[in-house]
């Protein structure tokens, strides 16, 4: 594993968050009723750095992505919160914000957002299998992405199609441009899809897990390349996953995610080491670690994620909770709350403050 | 793509034979055929011209040979394009035959095109316009369309074109056109009369198209390549046409073989009200008079039209799906 | 990459505030849950059931018995009601006119003329022709007029025959051609459908075969041509043979395409897991396809079993019409629209075009329910 240089220690200013999400409800109104998939997201994305979004399946990692790129389709909508995009240039060590856009306000069609969209935030998807159109060739896909965003011709979208196809270290570019995406193999394919969300160099890049469906050595090849990319071009990342293995391999930051709701984000170092929230302590004790000397059991997390259906009062977390207050938790729903002398770290559990939601949230 | 084109050839033509076994095998079904009368006809005329007549249709037909050559008898001639004769008509079946394949062709092949035209169309508006009140319409008419069978279509709109808009209807010609040699008066009375006969016998299979149309866009607007494309900031119409629709007619293309018969079997139903100049009401008739050598080859025919048919489908649909052709 | 950790999967244990059932409901709760919701699937389904009693039940609907003649009344029209009763006050109780019939001496022909002096009061539970209702004799109507007088509803025929009575008993023979059919449908469909998939090799390689042939029939020539070499009418060959005959011919192209589907299906669940556990743990072909296979594709049956109904009605109509399916005096909404063959005709008796109203209703609410519970039944579909 390489070493990173360490996490920052300057404290976060409103000029270095590149995406800020603000009490966001996303709601899916289906047959059986309303699955409230996010119910107040609350997320700071800095700005030059790797955010890793971890969680169980079905937490909202990927409805929160979605709905920063205002992806989510029917039956889904965003009902409430806000997202902000700032546009930022590097500055000498900090950056400056050009612009400000509120995503959540734009029409989800219109043309603001779809000038966003590949040249400001890029996506890259779960499965490489099927997030190429297999009808095309990977160049068609990949020029038509740049030819969208900048003015250039059919013979100079296709030298940087190939150009970029390089840059994601996919051997003999030349030949893979024309090829379809049923021809590639699942890593080749991750390649091609990093390169054409890269193709128009945008500063945020959302990734929905984009090693789950690749075996090992590829996830780990693909992973060296994203960390790679990010420090050349300086561009943020969020990184989705639910493999904590990636989490500490990838990630600055990471927000942990439960149930909809960021539970705890902080400087990855301190979500290894110092972690405050229940939930967050109890996906480390679940996981096997190598190089640790004490002999300690597996804990699994008691009970199952109840489904996004139903409506749970208090803290969501409460009837799984190793800590669980009665006559607290389970009446109010903590806010999120910076840990006191940790402006980095913040964590919404009553452990740690009183604060309630609505009353001092973040 | 070549290898692939000879592999759908050579199964084609194994279907072909195979259909050529049923073929004959309904000539031989019914139990008083026409030939069995004539035969039994010229029996009780006796003389000597009856009894050459006998031994020339029965050594012609293979009356009393065992089944293997009778068959073979038949296939054979039928190949080299001797079809037997009418014994209604007293002509020989290629000659009917020849007078009325090119407006069955003409007819058909209008109503293909005219259905899945309109089918794509509509099929792509009903999906990107799902839950809406355009939608819920098309999706009555679709009913309609599936549920009225072809005659009754038919009839309502003669009687509507009759009626409304005053035309002259049934066939494909007006009176004084009917026998006149080809002309551009003649094509642009062709065409006049051609689209109540294409609008009847589109409209099921231009129904149940659009419907199937809708169903696999909606699914492959759910693909995660879709997502992608809007990903990147394409126009949401560039995203339906460019990515969705074009992978949602692979299996379009598909049911094409499906979309086919029904055009022919409409054809021959709708025919017999709309008067029109087709092999559908000479092949009913032949039916029920049991004329089976007549019946059996336009049934050839119609089911030799939907084999090539499907062959055209098959090398579409590898032209259009790029993973096809390295299966 | 020393450590690739996953998230682990979480243990069972008690969840204290089960708010929520969406995840315990049955499939076959979901699917029912589903389909009410839809209301044009409920429409349909509630239209079969009055259109299966009403044509059950025909000859005690009808005031006149389906194969009366009345040379009296040849193409008659429907006869006219009216609630103004004789003392031309407004009378709860429905009343028809007599009918004279004359001589028009330009066009000669027999025209009929409505005699509004004559009214003629509908009864209820009248007696009139005799017909047989599931076996019995009876000669109970539900409604009609005091004899000699007759009502016709929807008016009369070439033969002077009540299209009302001749249209409702039609529908037992074009309601229940889908039924039969569908029944062998079935039966052939999944035989063949799953053993083709299940075995696949040569059996599956020959059963696709045949299926690609006789879909490269178009459906109404070749339903045609086998049903024009069905016998004649004889002591023999009686007419419930002819209508069986002709359920079997409208099945055998049918059961195509439930068999391609139905291949389709299990050879996905033989890729299944559970497909696997079964075998590992012994279990005959037999076990495998009748306890584990089966049951999983049986709402898919269903549906398209329901969905291939309205193909069959639709063809025995067509076949009718063509006078190669059900043959007279054995009546069908195919045979009754024979008499609309000559636009002429349908311009000056337009009731004679009634009973295709029957085949549009019958094959619109096949398919709204088909689809419905196509709908209900794909648990992708919420």
């Amino acid at each position: 594993m390489e070493s990173r240089e360490t996490t920052t220690t300057t404290e976060r200013s409103e000029t270095d968050t590149i995406l800020r999400i603000k009490n966001l409800h996303t709601y899916f109104f289906t047959v059986v009723g309303v699955a409230k998939a996010l119910n107040g997201v609350n997320l700071d994305v800095p700005a030059g750095k790797v955010l890793g979004i971890v969680g169980e399946s079905g937490c909202g990692k990927s409805v929160t992505a979605l709905s920063a790129m205002r992806l989510v389709v029917e039956p889904g909508r965003i009902v409430e919160g806000t997202i902000t995009l700032n546009q930022i240039r590097k500055q000498g060590n900090g950056y400056k914000v050009m612009d400000e856009v509120d995503i959540t306000s734009l029409d989800p069609r219109g043309p603001k957002i779809r000038s966003l969209r590949g040249s400001e935030i890029a996506m890259i998807f779960q499965e490489p299998m099927t997030s190429l159109n297999p009808s095309y060739t990977v160049g068609n896909q990949i020029m038509e992405a740049v030819q969208l965003h900048q003015k250039v011709s059919k013979v100079e979208a296709r030298d940087r199609a190939i150009d970029i196809l390089r840059r994601v270290e996919l051997p003999n570019a030349e030949a893979v441009v024309d090829r379809y995406p049923h021809q590639l193999s699942g890593g080749m394919r991750q390649r091609a899809m990093i390169a054409m969300a890269l193709s128009c160099t945008p500063s945020l890049l959302i990734a929905d897990e984009p090693t789950t469906a690749l075996d090992v050595t590829t996830e780990a090849e693909i992973l060296d390349l994203m960390r790679e990319l990010q420090a050349d071009m300086g561009m943020t990342i969020v990184f989705i996953t639910h493999n904590l293995g990636v989490v500490a391999q990838m990630c600055d930051e990471v927000a942990v995610m439960y149930l909809g709701r960021v539970v705890e984000q902080a400087p990855v170092d301190d979500i290894f080491y110092n972690p405050m929230h229940p939930y967050t302590r109890a996906l480390l004790q679940s996981i096997p670690r190598v190089r640790v000397r004490e002999k300690k059991r597996l804990e699994p997390i008691r009970g199952v994620v109840p489904d996004p259906y139903s409506n749970i009062s208090g803290c969501p977390f409460h009837d799984r909770c190793s800590d669980f207050m009665p006559g607290v938790c389970e009446v109010n729903v903590p806010a999120m709350v910076t840990v006191p002398g940790d402006p980095q770290h913040a964590v919404r559990c009553f452990l740690h403050s009183d604060a309630t939601e609505g009353e001092n949230g973040r | 793509m070549l290898n692939y084109i000879i592999r759908r050839v050579g199964y084609a033509f194994v279907t072909l034979i195979f259909v050529a076994i049923i073929g004959f095998i309904i000539i031989e079904l019914p139990p008083g055929s026409y030939l069995d009368f004539r035969l039994r006809e010229l029996r009780t005329m006796g003389g000597d011209y009856s009894t050459d007549m006998i031994a020339a249709l029965e050594q012609r037909y293979g009356v009393n040979d065992p089944v293997h050559v009778k068959f073979w008898k038949w296939f054979s001639n039928f190949v080299q394009g001797d079809f037997g004769w009418s014994f209604r008509y007293e002509r020989s079946v290629s000659s009917l035959l020849g007078a009325r394949i090119g407006f069955t062709l003409l007819v058909s092949i209008s109503s293909l095109i005219f259905s899945w035209v309109v089918a794509i169309l509509v099929g792509v508006y009903s999906a990107t316009h799902r839950y809406t009140i355009p939608d819920y319409l098309i999706t009555v008419f679709q009913f309609i369309g599936l549920a009225v069978p072809g005659f009754l279509l038919a009839l309502v709109l003669m009687i509507f074109a009759q009626r409304t808009l005053g035309m002259e209807v049934g066939g494909l010609f007006s009176a004084r056109y009917r026998d006149a040699p080809w002309s551009w008066p003649k094509f642009i009375d062709l065409l006049k009369h051609l689209w109540i006969p294409v609008v009847v016998i589109a409209a099921s299979g231009t129904a149940w198209l659009s419907r199937v149309m809708r169903g696999n866009l909606l699914d492959v607007l759910n693909m995660q390549y879709v997502q992608t494309a809007r990903s990147k900031g394409l126009k949401e119409e560039k995203v339906i046409w460019k990515h969705a629709v074009r992978n949602a007619l692979h299996p379009l293309v598909m049911v094409f073989g499906m979309s086919f018969p029904a055009i022919i079997s409409g054809q021959t139903v709708i025919a017999i009200v709309l008067n029109l100049p087709t092999i559908g009401p000479i092949f009913v008739n032949a039916l029920l008079q049991q004329d089976m050598y007549l019946a059996v080859t336009f049934l050839m025919f119609q089911a030799m039209l939907l084999v090539v048919g499907n062959l055209v489908a098959d090398i579409a649909l590898a032209w259009l799906d790029p993973r096809i052709q390295f299966e | 990459m020393a450590d690739v950790i996953s998230v682990p999967v979480t243990a069972e244990s008690d969840v204290r505030e089960p708010t929520s059932d969406v995840g315990e409901m049955s499939q076959g709760k979901l699917i029912w849950l589903r389909f009410r919701r839809n209301r044009l699937a409920m429409g349909g389904l509630v239209t079969l059931i009055l259109l299966y009693l009403a044509v059950g039940f025909a000859g005690f609907l009808a005031p006149n018995n389906y194969l009366q003649q009345n040379l009296e009344y040849i193409h008659g029209r429907p006869s006219p009601i009216t609630f103004i009763g004789p003392e031309c006050r407004f009378r709860l109780r429905p009343y028809t006119f007599g009918v004279t019939t004359e001589l028009d001496q330009a066009a000669f022909k027999w025209v009929y003329v409505v005699d509004e002096s004559v009214k003629l009061p509908i009864r209820f539970f009248v007696r009139g022709d005799t017909y047989s209702l599931f076996g019995f004799r009876t000669d109970l109507h539900l409604f009609g007029v005091d004899a000699p007088h007759r009502l016709y509803l929807w008016g009369a025929d070439s033969l002077g025959r009540d299209v009302f009575a001749r249209t409702l008993m039609g529908g037992q023979v074009s309601m229940t051609v889908g039924l039969v059919g569908v029944a062998l449908t079935i039966f052939l469909g999944s035989v063949l459908g799953t053993m083709s998939g299940y075995f696949g090799g040569v059996i599956d390689d020959m059963m696709q075969r045949v299926v690609e042939i006789i879909q490269s029939f178009p459906t109404i020539p070749l339903w045609a041509a086998l049903a024009a070499a069905l016998p004649n009418i004889s002591e023999t060959f009686t007419m419930l043979h002819r209508y069986l005959l002709i359920t079997v011919i409208l099945s055998l192209v049918n059961w195509t395409g439930l068999a391609r589907q139905l291949r389709a299906k299990v050879m996905s669940y033989r890729q299944a897991d559970f497909t696997s556990a079964a075998l590992v743990a012994g279990a005959s072909n037999a076990r495998i396809i009748f306890i584990h296979m089966l049951p999983n594709a049986a709402s898919h049956i269903i549906v398209v079993s329901a969905l291939s109904v309205p193909g069959m009605i639709l063809g025995e109509t067509a076949l009718s019409f063509l006078g190669l399916g059900i043959l007279p005096p054995m009546v069908s909404w195919g045979t009754l629209l024979r008499d609309t063959q000559q636009v002429a005709t349908v311009v000056q008796h337009p009731w004679l075009i009634i009973p295709g109203a029957g085949v549009i209703i019958a094959v619109l609410a096949f398919s709204v329910l088909g689809d419905g519970l196509r709908d209900a039944v794909d648990p992708y579909s919420i």
